[in-house]
Order: structure tokens, then sequence, then C-alpha cells
């Protein structure tokens, strides 16, 4: 490319580098922030028509209706989007970002054999590899973050290497593309693209949902370096600058997010696979401390007949929190499966945790019990190798062993000598109660006794398994667990008067919120609230939404002044002088177990510290473990009012109240 | 290598402005600035202009309109529906506490 007035050029980047510059500066007030936008757009507008003048373009019709389409549909997704669905736009527009750099560098490559150095090809390479990566990365957060896709992490087997080899298969490629001769080289770009849109998928499907504000402000640097990249091949300066400083952007936001969930990068991107799943839960489970156990075995002891046990078990499920099913083959032949599903269902719907662990060698060929236990349906999320389950037992309130004998046997680890000795199992003894659905009370295939049946908090639920669960199952519909309307009643009570008495009220939203779309309801209260004279802020944590910032938008929506929208440390110290706080939908960001308790999952997290205010009124769904699976003591708190159910009701019924009175 | 080294520090200059500027942005916005940055990522529409300005061939000119189109969605959706965005943050003059 000629460039005769090289000083004129060179001048004219920086100044629309500058223009660029003003915008993001613009972007540091609020009020501001609208018309640094529009200089940002005014920016890159003119940086198009720079390019246009100097060099022109010989194809004017396919730049004009390429404009036309891709302005018209982002124009009309803009316009249509909810403010909730934002981060999954952000996701799919930093793919299409991704698709456009890779797309360049893949043409220019193609182009460039003859008049590109090495280092230009160099990044051109890096182009192809990171917009590649970005695309397909970006497309697995969006689906997963619009509900798409499944959030929970995918982990196949030897993740962490299958991504290691696939990295290693990029960078060996990168090279051979730099000395491989120009007719082969464009073999090596598709195949250095496929390679890398497969590496950002096996890289995105194993972070979970509460991890994705993280991946997306990363995937935000990668589509900024991909179109830097770009600049460098191209030797394009605005390219170069837009790219770094998006980068930079992205990388700050990144860095934001996982300190405000106390992880490390790394372990988000590369969580521990000893227990793939939910490291998070068996934790937050040594932390409840379930004062229920403590009388249980004292009724297990005295057991009389099937119909007390059955009673019992069922008491059982409606206490616990967590539940292990153990399915073995005798349920396969009692063909058992489908009432083990509708079961685990009842006890999913009711929200406790149930999982199923799967002994290797469960069914009669391996994966078998999988198969099973798909073919009835089974989420298969909900299956885990022993491996992975065994450390959670402990925490586990009682385990449900059906058709399963010998891989449950604790013989097989206390005594030696015996035929099973060292097998390895299930450590289902380790739960704090164990059900055994089982035809008999024989030893399994092995023909060693089992002592875990003998065991003080064992029922015994002989009998046809299939049978047995239908039991539980209609015991378990039929019981009455409706004692909370009336609660429900004193506890709104007890808001209204905390909150009319209340001098200075803080509200802390949470995703919860947004889900219910409730902050329109809420923003209504905090202006009863005012006009009753209370002074009211909101309470803002740097990861209560999807993204960075994301419940500011809501919020915002919701036409709050945003004068009233404080950060996390700014109102923190003012939570003691605060006569009540009200929470909607927020659970790990207000956790005490987050500066009280060490070794959590959220140990070290930044909270709110809302439990330092005089009253604390939670309005969540219900009083569950968030992501981080967590108990919250501040449920357990007694100045705390719980008024579980949708937060968008509750608010309303607490509008209405207040009303009321005045 | 005049040219190599003005990249770089161009690359620099940006990388190191922008962490400056950015990292003063309140969180209240981080999220029209994530969609922001991500408009101005689409920087990338300039690649696409340059590579219009030579005689393309028919495969080229082909990926050159799919990245056309990619790009512009990303800028013009971006910017859209930051400014969407930024509308909302509202300060009531009246009644509202400062």
């Amino acid at each position: 490319m000629i460039e005769p007035y090289f000083s004129m050029n060179l001048f004219l980047d920086f100044c629309v580098i500058g223009i660029l510059i003003l915008g993001i500066w613009l972007f540091r007030w609020p009020n501001t922030a609208k018309f640094g936008n529009l200089t940002a757009a005014f920016a890159l507008t003119c940086a198009a028509g720079l390019v246009l003048y100097r060099s022109g373009t010989l194809y004017p019709y396919i730049v004009l209706i390429s404009l036309v389409i891709g302005s018209a549909a982002g124009y009309w997704v803009a316009k249509k989007i909810t403010m909730i669905q934002i981060p999954a736009m952000v996701a799919f527009q930093n793919g299409a970002g991704g698709v456009a750099s890779f797309l360049i560098s893949f043409v220019e490559l193609m182009r460039g054999a003859q008049h590109l150095g090495p280092v230009n090809e160099f990044f051109g390479l890096l182009g192809l590899t990171t917009g590649a990566l970005t695309f397909s990365g970006s497309m697995i957060a969006g689906g997963k973050l619009s509900n798409k896709l499944d959030q929970t992490p995918r982990i196949l087997p030897n993740h962490t290497w299958l991504v290691i080899i696939n990295l290693a298969a990029i960078i060996a490629l990168i090279i051979a593309a730099l000395f491989a001769p120009s007719g082969s080289q464009i073999f090596l770009y598709i195949l250095i693209v496929l390679l890398s849109i497969l590496f950002g998928i096996i890289f995105s499907i194993r972070i979970g949902g509460a991890d994705m504000p993280v991946l997306i402000s990363f995937l935000n640097a990668t589509t900024g370096l991909a179109a830097a990249f770009c600049g460098m091949i191209i030797e394009n300066k605005l390219l170069i600058s837009c790219g770094a400083t998006v980068g930079a952007s992205g990388s700050i936001l990144t860095y934001v997010m996982c300190r405000a969930m106390n992880r490390s990068l790394f372990r988000v991107f590369v969580p521990l696979e000893t227990s793939p799943q939910e490291p998070a839960v068996n934790n937050g489970q040594t932390l409840t401390a379930d004062p229920v156990e403590k009388e249980a075995p004292d009724q297990t002891r005295d057991q009389s007949s099937e119909q007390t046990n059955l009673q019992k078990t069922v008491e059982l499920a409606r206490k616990a929190d967590k539940i292990i099913i153990i399915p073995g083959y005798g349920m396969a032949v009692a063909q058992a499966q489908f009432e083990v599903i509708d079961f685990s269902n009842k006890l999913l719907s009711m929200g406790k945790d149930v999982k199923f662990a799967i002994h290797p060698v469960a069914g009669r060929m391996p994966g078998h019990m999988n198969v099973l236990l798909a073919e009835a349906g089974v989420d298969y999320d909900l299956l885990e190798e022993m491996d992975a389950i065994n450390p959670e037992f402990k925490d586990t309130n009682f385990s449900l062993v059906i058709g399963a004998c010998d891989v449950v046997n604790p013989a097989a680890i206390e005594t030696d000598g015996s035929p099973i000795s060292g097998m390895p199992i299930l450590l289902a003894h380790e739960s704090k109660h164990v059900v055994c659905c089982n035809l008999d009370n024989k030893p399994g295939y092995s023909g060693v006794e089992n002592p875990l049946y003998k065991n003080d908090n064992t029922i015994m639920l002989l009998g046809n398994a299939k049978e047995t669960l239908q039991q539980l199952l209609e015991n378990l519909s039929d019981a009455p667990p409706a004692i909370e309307e009336p609660s429900e009643k004193s506890h709104l009570d007890a808001a209204i008067t905390a909150l009319s008495s209340a001098k200075k009220v803080i509200i802390i939203p949470g995703y919860g919120m947004a889900l219910a779309q409730a902050q329109f309801k809420v923003v209504e209260l905090a202006s009863i609230l005012e006009s009753m004279g209370t002074q009211v802020k909101f309470a803002i944590h740097p990861v209560a939404g999807r993204m960075p910032g994301h419940m500011n938008v809501l919020l915002a929506e919701a036409e709050i002044d945003y004068d009233k929208l404080y950060e996390m440390d700014e109102i923190n110290p003012e939570f003691s002088q605060t006569d009540a706080v009200l929470i909607f939908g927020a659970c790990d960001v207000v956790n005490p177990s987050a500066i009280e308790i060490e070794g959590t999952p959220i140990s070290g997290m930044p909270i709110l510290t809302a439990h330092d205010a005089k009253k604390v009124i939670v309005c969540n769904f219900d009083a569950n473990p968030g992501y981080s699976g967590v108990e919250n003591t501040l449920y357990e708190n007694p100045k705390t009012i719980m008024l579980l159910g949708d937060a968008a009701a509750t608010a309303k019924e607490l509008i209405d109240a207040l009303k009321k009175q005045n | 290598m005049t040219n190599l080294l003005l990249m770089a520090g161009v690359f620099l200059f940006s990388f190191i402005v922008g962490y400056f500027l950015i990292s003063r942005i309140p969180t209240l916005l981080h999220t029209p600035l994530m969609s922001m940055t991500n408009a101005i990522s689409a920087v990338t529409i300039l690649g696409v202009l340059i590579l219009f300005s030579v005689a393309s061939t028919r495969t080229e000119q082909i990926i050159g309109s799919v990245a056309f189109v990619m790009a512009a969605f990303n800028l013009v959706g971006g910017f859209a529906i930051t400014d969407r965005m930024l509308r909302l943050f509202k300060k009531k003059e009246a009644g509202g506490g400062k």
C-alpha cells in the first residue's frame, strides 16, 4: 500500500484514536456515558470513512449490501432484546466479532504469501486462532446464558488433557504454517481454524453457569486481541489501537469478576477434576448443622414393622437436603428404574439435592446402569461416578440403596481377606442414614455378609423395590408440608412493622429478582418507602447480575435514579446504621459464611454486610443455597425475617400492606 | 521495521491508556462498557474495507462479505444496545434524594 502523505495519515489516525479515547473517557460518569458511546461510534465511523477515502473500494455493492444486512440485523436485535438477555446478546456479538476477525485474517493470509513478512504472517495466524476460538467459545457462552444449552459444566473424560493436546496441536500447526510452502498453507489455515473452533468449544463447555461472567469478560478481551492481531497483519493502526483497548477492557473486567467471586482465573477455566460436578456442594453441606439428624438415630433403633420403616423413610426424605440414590442391578431386575426416577423427580421438585451414585460395576457391562437410567429418562447430569461422589457421602442426609449389595459393602474396606477386600465401594455407610430397598438382606454375588444392613442408622425396606418405591412416593406426596401459610402471614406483618418504623433502608437486589422480573415492583416499593420519609439506598454487589454491571442496567430499566445505586465498598460501612435491609433474590453475595468461616468455596469473597443491619428481610424464592452451594447463615439469624416465594409477589404484598397503613 | 515498531508502540500505548481509562469506570456502567467495547472491536470492519480495496477472487468476495455482515452486526448492534441501556440510566432531578 502506498502512503504518499505518511505523516498526514498518521496524524489523522491519531485524531481518530483521540476521539475514541475521549469517548471512553466520557464513560466514567453515568450522565456523560451516553455521549461517550456516541463519540466512540463517531470515531469508528470516521475511521471507516478514512479508510474508504484512502483506499477506495472496488466492490461498492458488496460493501453496501453487507452493511445494510449487518446493520439492520444488529439494530433489530438491539431494539428487540430485553435487558435480562443482554449477557447472551453480548456473547453472540462477541462471536460475530470473532468471525469477522478470523475471516479477515484468513483472506489476508491466503493473499499474503508474496508480500507478507514473517511477523505479519505470525500475527495473522494468531488472529485466525483467536478469532475462531472466540467465535465458538462465545456461541457456547451465549447458548448457556440464554438457556439454550445446559448451564452445568459438561466435563469430558481427561478434559484437561484434551485442552492441552488441542492447544499444542494449534501451536504446532501455526509453526508449520510459518514454514510451509505457499501451496499447502491454505490447508493448514483451514485446519487451524477448525482446531481453534474445537478448542473454543471444549474450553467453554466445562465452565458452569455461575462462572459465565468470567467467561464472557474473558471472551470480550479475546475479541479485542483478535481485532488487534488482524490489524497487525494489514498494518492498520486503528485496528491495533481499538483492539488493544478492548483487550485491556476485557482483561480488567475479567479480573474484577474473578475477584468478586473469589475465584482464580485458572480455577474457573481448569476446575478440579476430582469431584467435577459440584465440589462446592460438599463443602456447603458440611456447614449445615442439621439439628434434625441428632434425634434421628433413636427413631431408627426401635424399628418394629415395615410400615413404620416406611414412615421413617418418608420423614427422612422430607427433612433431608441431600440424598444420594445408589441403584444396583437388583433395581434393573425388578424393573424399578421408572419408579426410581419418579421418586427422584419428586425429591427434586421438593428442592432436594438428589444425585445418583453409579458404581463402575453397577450394571452388567461398563456403563450399563447409565443406559438403564437414561432409558427411564434421568437427567444425566445427576449421574455421578464413584470417585466423584464418594467424598460427598459424609455430607449426605441419607443414601437410598436400591437393589445393590456388594458395591456398598463396607466389609470391602474394613475387613481383610474377604473376597471383596480391596474392592472400591460407594461409601454409603458414611452418610447419616441409609435406606436399603433390597429384595432381601442376603449377601450379594460375593457371598460376603453386608454389615451395613445391621447398622443403627440403616433402615431396611425389604421386598420388591418397585412396590416399595411406589409406597414411598405415595406417602411422600400425601404428606402435608403446608404449615407455611400462617407463618408466612406473621412474617409479612413483622416485615411491615420493621419497614414502617425504619429510618434507613438498604435494598439488595440479586439475580433472583431479575429472574422473577421483580425490579419494577422493587423500585415501586422503594419509592413508597421514600414517600414515608425513609431513606432508601440500593447496594449493588459486583456479581449481582450475569455480567459486570448487569444489575445496574436492570434497575435503570425500572427507572431508578442511579444516585441511589451504591457499590459494595461504598455502602458496606453503612449497614450497621441501617434499620432494615431488604434482600430480593440474592444469596451468596450476602452470605456471612464468606467472611466468618474458612474453607468454604466462598470464603474470602467480598460480600455485602447485610447482617450488620438491625433487621434483615429476605424475599427469596427459597432458603436454598445459591450457586456456591454454601448454606446462608444469614437465614438462621434471629433478626432475619424470611419471606419466601416469588419476589415480585412478595414485593407486591409489601407494597399493598404499606399503602394500607398510610 | 520502523513500521513494526510503530505498530507495537500503538498496541502498547492503546493497551495502557485503555487500562487506565477503563479501570476508572464505575461498576455501575460495566455492562454498557462491555457492550460498547464489543462494538469497538467491530473495528475489524476496516479490515474488510481494506480487503475490498484490491481485486478479489470470488471466494474472497464471499468470505469478505460474510465478515462484513458480522462486523456490521457487531458494530451497529453494539452501539445501539449500549445507547439503549445508557438511556435507561436516569437521574430524577425532582423528588429523588441526592
